[in-house]
């Protein structure tokens, strides 16, 4: 067995080696310097490189993006922070408008490899404004790449290959997933590719596909309703854009059931596409509809304890959810 | 069917002067707002809330001074440290059932503890998106504008929110319209854990008035009167319809940005400076001198003050957490939002 | 393996002589008018149903698009906008402004963005978006990286009046004050953001006030006086370059023409026009170089007649392309894949 570190020590230890290889590198957002991150995923950072890379930013998120990007059509690597994805609102107009279309509009001449990292999600008592997955917003902009790990070892890899990455990638990274989830993590230097989903866990009645907390839950649902002899086939999207299709497809024709998971609301979700996809391509191979639980149309998520519970497609609802769809 | 304003009424605050009564309910305010902030983080700490709590301490002076004597109708738009314009103006119950985030709250327990809102006291719940408030009130004070309206939109941030584009456009915007807003920027030295030396090249804030035109003055923001005496006029002068001011109040908050913060970005000797400078012993020591309070009188103030806090407590923590079909409502007036799923 | 920055390719050493030559008077004379007689030329080619779109004039404006580009180095960096011709005419090859503006396949961005939207990567001026202030933003960010690299290089923005309004844009100025980034923010107050007089704009006449909002140093000037804008940013760029930090410069000009040629800009007064219309900055320039001998009128008459040819072989080279394959479309989303085209 190898090393085993935290889900947010492996996305510092990803900067920290990356920032040391590669000095084109450097961090710009806010409380990442002296405070090391307000969940301390800069920690020592900015000691370590000094105050110009590792930038702490006044409040100014579409300064913090904006001039990531600038940076980089000079040569940098940026990694601008938003430090709630719920703030990321004033950054949309560079993430949308600039980063996005900046290799399109001028025909290839320029290029953005641009990381924003965005800390997400839900299940920590954030309430309205420190809650939410907006992952959703991105996805529907061509010229991005929108990634999510699960554990460790993806957030390690996926962030070290989203900073090499020749273009923009979103990389969202649940802060519930921060200290709850521990992994082997190589020492050294690795990338898990963007793009391909991954396939956690195999099984023959129905495809489960998640990201991000949604597939802890889901893997935890899937072994509980394995001794009651439902066999889950558990798939980790973790790249949102591009999709990769083909794990899905295949997946799902031979199970011939989905069941999607997604914590931000229901309505035009990342699943919504994912269930699109399925019913345009393998309608053929479905013995039941495709189906989703996924987070409530609020506008998300509400603070108080109960509600957050009521909120969430937790472990429990997801097993109720497969046993109908099972049987349907 | 053509639709009207609704009339507004006619009185309008004009004194500047404060009475020595109304020194001392003042006094009584900033007292009320330091000790049921003292309190909730005790509360805090002993796992009685959840989420995390915002405290305020030291900073009583700039949020409680400036909601004194307004009209019902003026608004205020907050950010998360600004209890003292809930003391001031929102029942002491109210508040406190906001930070247990029950039935009972305002917010029916939907947003989080420190978003002190109430609609009956005209202030805005407010957003964590920080200067999101300021620009709300720039829409409030151009209703007023436009419906020949008396009144006046406050405006709080810190010193790290004037970084915010959304905020310079409000600040700009109500420069070129003169509208009826006293924007004021609290310089607490701290946004979070940045110091104010990375959000703007200069020491006094209220140099950001003079980028849109518009009257900008620093003062010390501990100094109850001085606060009173420039807040007061500026308030009036939006009223008069001459427009907008920026007043930049230096400051310090006490402890870290939530208690969850040790706050140990911050050098020792800053805090213990600033503590000295606490806006209520001043305050306190000037009203003795001038005879205007008396030690009897001053625990006669606390102890009355205990006792609201602890009503207000006790208000707070007997409710219950509100029916999770709650959730599903407030999204749009006309309907509920859907529960596929939910028990 | 270790990865590190690309060695700066100039010389570090600096000009700091703010004073034009006799020679590089007359070049920047022919470089104004290269401006005004192309831009002309656009407009009638536009009218004439030459080329798709629509068409964005900078005739007025020649001075503070020109100028503040001559004499830069190629590592320095530009942030225009839609109105900007004037900097490309100063760092572009003509033909790639033609191209650029015909949207075809030989044009820098291959026909995806719009017109005038001039942007090219050789001269490092950035494709502009639509998104008003949205360069300086980024310009912000090239600065920081030369400050990071301690590399001796200006990034330069441009934006009108409108602009300064926008939250953006304050975030970014506010930011370059703040570390004193070799920026040079210039804004270009037309009086008229598209139909939006400058008085609902901001607060006051002088757009440089904005400067103070952020404690970095600011000036008005008259744009359309081309040796005082030269003296104005010439030293701003040399402030910048020695790390003493960005300079905000308002020169105050006027666009002839409408917002774009669509536009008849009825909401302007006439005298407002004439008026400016006489305090034409091409002709103001000539008059100070002929009645200073550092023109002839025969010298004249040759760089009008060169420029003529340069311009007619520009349009020639624009129109002798194709528009760019359809599937086109589908390339420079993304460095290492296509995305698909179904249903086509």
């Amino acid at each position: 067995m190898g090393r085993v570190i935290t889900y947010i020590d492996a996305i510092t230890e990803a900067l920290d080696q990356e920032m040391a290889r590669d000095e084109r590198v450097f961090l710009i957002g806010e409380d990442i310097g002296l405070y090391g991150g307000v969940f301390k995923a800069t920690k020592g950072l900015q000691k370590k490189y000094g105050e110009y890379r590792v930038i702490d930013s006044p409040i100014s998120e579409n300064l913090i993006v904006g001039a990531g990007i600038g940076s980089a059509l000079v040569g940098m690597r940026p990694v601008p922070e938003i430090q709630f994805a719920d703030f990321v609102s004033p950054a949309m107009d560079q993430i949308v408008q600039q980063a996005a279309k900046i290799r399109y509009r001028t025909g290839g001449a320029w290029s953005v490899p641009l990381v924003v990292r965005i800390c997400c999600g839900g299940d920590v008592g954030g309430g309205l404004y420190h809650s939410q997955m907006n992952e959703a917003w991105f996805v529907h902009c061509p010229g991005l790449k929108v990634v999510m790990p699960s554990n460790p070892h993806d957030a390690k890899g996926l962030l070290l290959a989203a900073i090499r990455d020749p273009d923009p990638v979103l990389y969202f990274e649940h802060k519930r997933l921060y200290r709850s989830v521990k992994g082997e993590v190589p020492e050294g230097d690795y990338t898990v590719p963007i793009g391909p989903a991954e396939v956690k866990k195999t099984g023959k009645d129905i495809t489960i596909v998640a990201y991000a907390l949604m597939l802890v839950w889901g893997m935890e649902a899937a072994e509980k309703l394995e001794k009651e002899g439902i066999s889950c086939e558990v798939i980790d999207l973790k790249t949102l854009l591009p999709i990769d299709k083909k794990t899905i497809l295949e997946s799902v024709k031979k199970t011939g059931k989905a069941l999607l998971l997604q914590e931000a609301p229901k309505t035009a979700g990342v699943m919504a596409e994912i269930s699109a996809i399925i019913t345009e391509e393998v309608f053929d191979y479905l013995d039941a509809p495709v189906m989703r639980l996924a987070g409530l149309d609020v506008p998300p998520i509400p603070f108080a304890p109960p509600y957050e519970k009521f909120y969430l497609p937790t472990v429990d609802r997801i097993m109720k959810k497969a046993r109908q769809l099972k049987a349907y | 069917m053509k639709v009207a304003y609704e009339k507004p009424p006619s009185e309008t605050p004009s004194e500047f002067g404060l009475s020595p009564k109304e020194k001392k309910e003042l006094y009584y305010l900033l007292l009320k707002c330091r000790m049921f902030d003292e309190r909730f983080r005790k509360l805090f700490r002993a796992g009685r809330f959840a989420g995390t709590y915002f405290s305020a301490v030291g900073q009583e002076a700039t949020t409680v001074v400036p909601s004194y004597k307004l009209l019902p109708q003026d608004f205020i738009g907050p950010a998360h440290r600004e209890l003292g314009c809930n003391i001031v103006r929102s029942p002491l119950k109210v508040i406190a059932a906001q930070i247990y985030a029950r039935a009972n709250s305002p917010d029916k327990g939907l947003s989080h503890p420190c978003h002190y809102g109430y609609k009956p006291a005209n202030i805005i719940t407010p957003a964590s998106t920080v200067a999101g408030q300021s620009v709300l009130a720039v829409g409030v004070a151009l209703a007023y504008k436009i419906r020949k309206e008396p009144y006046v939109a406050l405006a709080f941030v810190g010193e790290g929110g004037t970084a915010m584009g959304p905020w310079y456009e409000a600040v700009n915007f109500a420069a070129v319209h003169k509208l009826p807003v006293v924007f004021i920027v609290q310089n607490n030295l701290w946004g979070e854990s940045v110091p104010a030396r990375l959000v703007g090249a200069f020491e006094d804030f209220s140099h950001r008035a003079d980028g849109v035109g518009m009257p900008g003055v620093s003062i010390d923001g501990n100094d109850v009167l001085k606060v009173w005496e420039t807040t007061a006029p500026a308030v009036a002068r939006a009223r008069r319809g001459e427009g907008p001011t920026l007043i930049e109040m230096k400051t310090y908050r006490w402890y870290g940005h939530s208690e969850i913060d040790p706050a140990d970005y911050r050098p020792k000797e800053e805090v213990e400076y600033w503590k000295k400078r606490d806006p209520i012993p001043a305050y306190e020591k000037y009203l003795m001198g001038n005879k205007k309070l008396t030690l009897e009188e001053k625990k006669q103030i606390e102890e009355k003050i205990d006792k609201e806090i602890d009503e207000a407590v006790e208000f707070a923590e007997a409710a219950d957490y509100g029916p999770v079909e709650w959730v599903l409502g407030d999204v749009y007036a006309d309907f509920k939002a859907d529960a596929p799923d939910r028990p | 393996m270790k990865v590190a920055y690309e060695k700066p390719k100039v010389e570090k050493t600096i000009k700091s002589d703010l004073e034009l030559t006799n020679e590089e008077k007359k070049e920047l004379y022919a470089l104004v008018l290269k401006s005004r007689m192309f831009d002309e030329r656009f407009r009638k080619l536009f009218r004439a149903g030459r080329f798709a779109g629509t068409y964005f004039s900078g005739v007025g404006q020649e001075a503070t698009a020109v100028v503040p580009c001559y004499k830069l180095l190629p590592q320095d960096f530009v942030g225009p906008s839609h109105r900007e011709l004037g900097c490309s005419i100063a760092r572009m090859p003509l033909r790639q402004i033609a191209a650029q503006i015909y949207a075809r396949s030989h044009s820098p961005d291959k026909g995806k963005s719009h017109p005038c939207s001039y942007g090219y990567k050789p001269s490092n001026i950035i494709t502009p978006a639509f998104t008003i202030g949205a360069q300086a933003v980024l310009a912000t960010g090239v600065a920081l990286a030369f400050k990071i690299r301690k590399e001796p290089y200006v990034a330069l923005s441009f934006v009108g009046e409108g602009a300064t309004a926008h939250g953006p844009w304050y975030e970014a100025v506010n930011f370059s004050a703040v570390h004193k980034l070799p920026n040079v923010f210039v804004v270009q107050n037309n009086l008229w953001g598209e139909s939006v007089h400058a008085r609902l704009v901001a607060a006051f006449e002088d757009f440089s006030h904005r400067a103070e909002g952020v404690g970095m140093f600011g000036v008005s000037i008259d744009g359309n006086d081309v040796l005082k804008v030269w003296e104005t940013v010439a030293s701003a760029i040399a402030r910048a370059r020695h790390g003493e930090g960005p300079t905000l410069i308002e020169m105050k000009t006027y666009r002839w023409y409408g917002h774009s040629e669509i536009d008849p800009a009825d909401y302007r007064q006439p005298e407002e026009v004439e008026f400016w219309k006489k305090k034409d900055p091409i002709a103001r320039y000539e008059k100070y170089l002929l009645d200073n001998r550092l023109l002839s009128p025969e010298e004249k008459k040759r760089i009008e007649a060169k420029l003529e040819a340069e311009i007619e072989e520009a349009v020639e080279y624009a129109e002798g392309g194709e528009y760019a394959p359809a599937e086109w479309a589908l390339e420079d989303v993304y460095a290492d894949f296509k995305v698909e085209a179904p249903d086509r």
